[in-house]
C-alpha cells in the first residue's frame, strides 16, 4: 500500500519535454545559453550525433518526493556490479509491477561508495545500473523502458565514512517515470 | 648533463592582450653560468622602487616573483632577505649598481625593478643582470590596470625562464577544478599558484570533469541535472556556455585533443562504457574500445595519435594506451590491483596516474616506453587524478584527508608538494591549462 499513497504524492516536475529522435546531427541543435541565467530549464534533449541510440531516457522524470522511490534499492559489493542473489527479489517485483503499469518508464541510478577514485567510480556506477538493467530485460521488461543514469559517489545516501554508509551507498537506485 | 644557460634580448614581444610589453634595449649578452642538470640559478631580488600612486605593494610584487622564480625549478633564492634589503639601500645611496656586493651574497642573477603609477594604470619594469659579467642580461617594461599586477609579475617571472634557461615557464598558466563551496559542484578556474580563484558555471547542478582546449579559453565539463548527464563546453570569461553530448547513459572524462577539433570520452550508450572519439561539436562519435569491460578516463599524447586510458579487462582497473584510432589495447601498469586517472605528459612519454597503494591513492609516473614505474608521492591522505603543466614537470592533483579535499603542485624533480587552496569546501579534478 505504501507505494501507491507514495505515488499518489508524485508531481510531475519536467513536463512537455520534446524527444527528438532522428535529424539532429547538424549544430543547430545544440542549445546555446548564456551562463548567468541558471534557471534555463532544457527544452529539448538533442541527441548530437546521427545515430539513433539502442534505448531512449524516458522524457519526463516523476519524482515521487526527492531521493525516494517506490522500489527498495539493491546494493552491491566494493567495486563490484554483480547482482547479488539477495537482490533477485527486489528486481523481480520491480519487473511484475512494470508488466502491470506498462506506460511507466524506470531510470536507474547507479551508485558508489567513496573509496574508489572518482572517476573510476563514475564507469563503475553506470555499470552497476546497466547491469540491474541487464537483469530487468532478462526478466521481460522492455529495454526502451530502462534508461540509465551513474552518479559515481557523488550522491551518498549516507554521507559517513563507515562500512555501514559504504554499505548503503553502493546502490542501483530506481525512479519511476511517466 | 651540462645544461647551458643563454639569455639573450629579444627586441619585439608578441603582447598580450592584457598587458603591453615594452623592451629596454641592451647589448646582447649571454649568462655567465653553466649549470648542471638539477643545479640551480641563485637569484637575489629586492624591493623594486616605487615611483607615483599605485596600490601594488613593492613587497607583494616580490613575494609573488619570488615565488613564481622558486617555483620553476631554475632558481633559488638568496637566503638572507635582510643582506638584500641592506645592499638594495647601498645601491640606492651610492646610485650605482654594486655588483660585487650583490655576488658576495651568493647570487649569480640580479633582478631590479620599478613599480610606477598613474590615475588609470601601473607599471613594472624589470631588468636582470648578471652578476659575474657586471651586466644586464634583459630588461622589460610591462603596464596594464592597477588590477592585473599578478598578470604582470607572472609574465616577467615566465620571461625571465625563458630568458635564461629557454624553457617554457608555467606562471601564466591557469588551473581549472571542481568545488562544491556553492553547495553545488561548479567549475572554477584559478591562477596557477591558486589566486584570482573564480567561478564558471552557474548550472546549480553537478559540475564535474573540467578539461582544457587548446589555448586555455575554453573548457569541456560534464553536467548531471534532470537525471541525465550531458557534456558542455563552456568560455571561461564570457561564460557561453553550449551543449556536445547528451547521449543516454555517461557523458564523462571528455578530453580535447590537441589541436582542439575533437574530444575522447567515455560514453555507454551502447550498452556498456567505452571510449568514443568524437569531433568537438559532439557529433561523429567513433567508437575506439570493444568489449565487455569498463573503458574511462582517456587523455590523448601530446602528439594526438595514441590514447591513454583505464580498462578493468583484466579484472582490476589498470592503464592502459591504445591507437587514437583504435586498436590492440597495450597495457602500461602491471604493478598493484588499482590504476587510474591516467595523464600523458606534454613533454615525452610519461603517463601520470593514481595507483592505490597500501590502501592510500598516491601518484605516480610511468614510462611509456620502458613501462618504469616513479612514485611521487607519499604518506597519509589520498591524491587523484593528476594533470600536467605544459612544461612536462609540474603536476596538480587532489588531496582528500579527514573529510576534506584541496589542491596541490607538485615539481617532479623536487618532489615537494605545494598547497594552492584552502577554505571551506573541498577543491577536486583539476586540469592544468596549456
Amino acid at each position: 500500500m505504501r507505494r501507491f499513497a507514495v505515488l499518489l504524492m508524485a508531481v510531475v516536475l519536467f513536463s512537455g519535454m520534446t524527444f527528438v529522435l532522428s535529424g539532429c546531427g547538424s549544430r543547430e541543435d545544440v542549445v546555446e545559453e548564456p551562463i548567468i541565467d541558471p534557471a534555463v530549464t532544457e527544452e529539448t534533449d538533442a541527441l548530437v550525433g546521427d545515430d539513433i541510440p539502442l534505448y531512449e531516457q524516458p522524457e519526463d522524470v516523476v519524482y515521487i518526493e526527492p531521493g525516494s522511490s517506490i522500489f527498495d534499492d539493491i546494493q552491491f559489493d566494493f567495486d563490484s556490479y554483480d547482482i547479488l542473489s539477495m537482490n533477485v527479489g527486489t528486481l523481480q517485483e520491480i519487473s511484475s509491477w512494470l508488466a502491470e503499469h506498462e506506460d511507466v518508464r524506470v531510470m536507474i541510478e547507479g551508485h558508489c561508495d567513496e573509496r574508489g577514485t572518482n572517476e573510476y567510480n563514475m564507469a563503475l556506477g553506470e555499470q552497476r545500473a546497466l547491469a540491474a538493467r541487464r537483469y530487468l530485460v532478462g526478466l521481460g521488461v522492455g529495454s526502451s523502458r530502462l534508461g540509465t543514469i551513474s552518479y559515481g559517489e557523488e550522491s551518498p545516501l549516507d554521507p559517513r565514512s563507515t562500512e555501514d554508509a559504504w554499505a548503503k551507498n553502493r546502490r542501483a537506485h530506481f525512479v519511476v517515470s511517466e | 648533463m651540462i645544461r647551458r644557460f643563454y639569455a639573450g634580448i629579444m627586441i619585439s614581444l608578441p603582447l598580450s592582450i592584457l598587458l603591453g610589453g615594452v623592451s629596454v634595449a641592451y647589448a646582447q649578452v649571454h649568462i655567465s653560468v653553466s649549470k648542471a642538470f638539477g643545479e640551480k640559478v641563485i637569484v637575489a631580488v629586492p624591493l623594486f622602487d616605487v615611483d607615483g600612486g599605485t596600490i601594488v605593494a613593492p613587497e607583494d610584487v616580490r613575494d609573488v616573483l619570488l615565488f613564481d622564480l622558486s617555483n620553476s625549478g631554475y632558481f633559488s633564492l638568496v637566503a638572507n632577505t635582510e643582506f638584500v634589503d641592506e645592499t638594495e639601500t647601498e645601491d640606492r645611496v651610492s646610485g650605482r649598481i654594486n655588483f660585487q656586493e650583490w655576488a658576495a651574497l651568493g647570487a649569480e642573477v640580479l633582478v631590479k625593478g620599478k613599480i610606477e603609477g598613474t590615475l588609470s594604470e601601473m607599471s613594472i619594469e624589470a631588468t636582470v643582470y648578471d652578476l659575474a659579467q657586471g651586466k644586464p642580461i634583459f630588461g622589460r617594461r610591462y603596464s596594464g590596470r592597477h588590477g592585473e599586477w599578478r598578470a604582470a609579475v607572472h609574465r616577467i617571472s615566465d620571461d625571465i625562464v625563458k630568458q635564461l634557461t629557454g624553457e617554457e615557464g608555467v606562471a601564466q598558466t591557469r588551473i581549472a577544478f571542481v568545488s562544491n563551496v556553492t553547495g553545488a559542484k561548479e567549475i572554477y578556474v584559478m591562477d596557477y599558484d591558486g589566486e584570482n580563484r573564480r567561478r564558471v558555471t552557474r548550472d546549480n547542478a553537478i559540475a564535474i570533469y573540467p578539461d582544457w582546449f587548446p589555448g586555455a579559453e575554453d573548457l569541456i565539463y560534464t553536467m548531471i541535472r534532470d537525471s541525465r548527464q550531458e557534456t558542455r563546453r563552456v568560455n571561461i570569461e564570457t561564460g557561453t556556455t553550449s551543449r556536445v553530448t547528451s547521449f543516454p547513459g555517461l557523458n564523462a572524462f571528455a578530453a580535447p585533443s590537441p589541436r582542439g577539433g575533437e574530444v575522447v570520452m567515455t560514453l555507454s550508450r551502447d550498452g556498456n562504457p567505452e571510449i568514443y572519439r568524437l569531433r568537438a561539436d559532439g557529433s561523429e562519435p567513433r567508437r575506439l574500445t570493444f568489449g565487455r569491460s569498463t573503458e574511462s578516463s582517456p587523455c590523448w599524447s601530446q602528439d594526438g595519435r595514441r590514447i591513454a586510458y583505464v580498462s578493468d579487462r583484466s579484472g582490476a582497473p589498470q592503464t592502459y594506451t591504445m591507437s587514437a584510432t583504435g586498436g590492440s589495447p597495450q597495457r602500461l601498469t602491471y604493478q598493484g590491483r588499482y590504476n587510474t586517472s591516467p595523464d600523458w605528459s606534454p613533454k615525452g612519454d610519461l603517463v601520470a596516474f593514481t595507483a592505490k597503494i597500501d590502501g592510500v591513492f598516491q601518484i605516480c609516473t610511468v614510462d611509456v616506453g620502458s613501462k618504469e614505474i616513479v612514485r611521487l608521492t607519499a604518506g597519509p591522505g589520498d591524491k587523484e587524478d593528476p594533470s600536467w603543466a605544459r612544461n612536462g614537470r609540474h603536476i596538480v592533483y587532489s588531496v582528500t584527508s579527514g573529510g576534506k579535499s584541496d589542491l596541490y603542485m607538485l615539481d617532479i624533480y623536487e618532489l615537494e608538494p605545494v598547497r594552492l587552496t584552502s577554505g571551506a569546501g573541498d577543491y577536486l579534478s583539476p586540469a592544468w591549462s596549456d
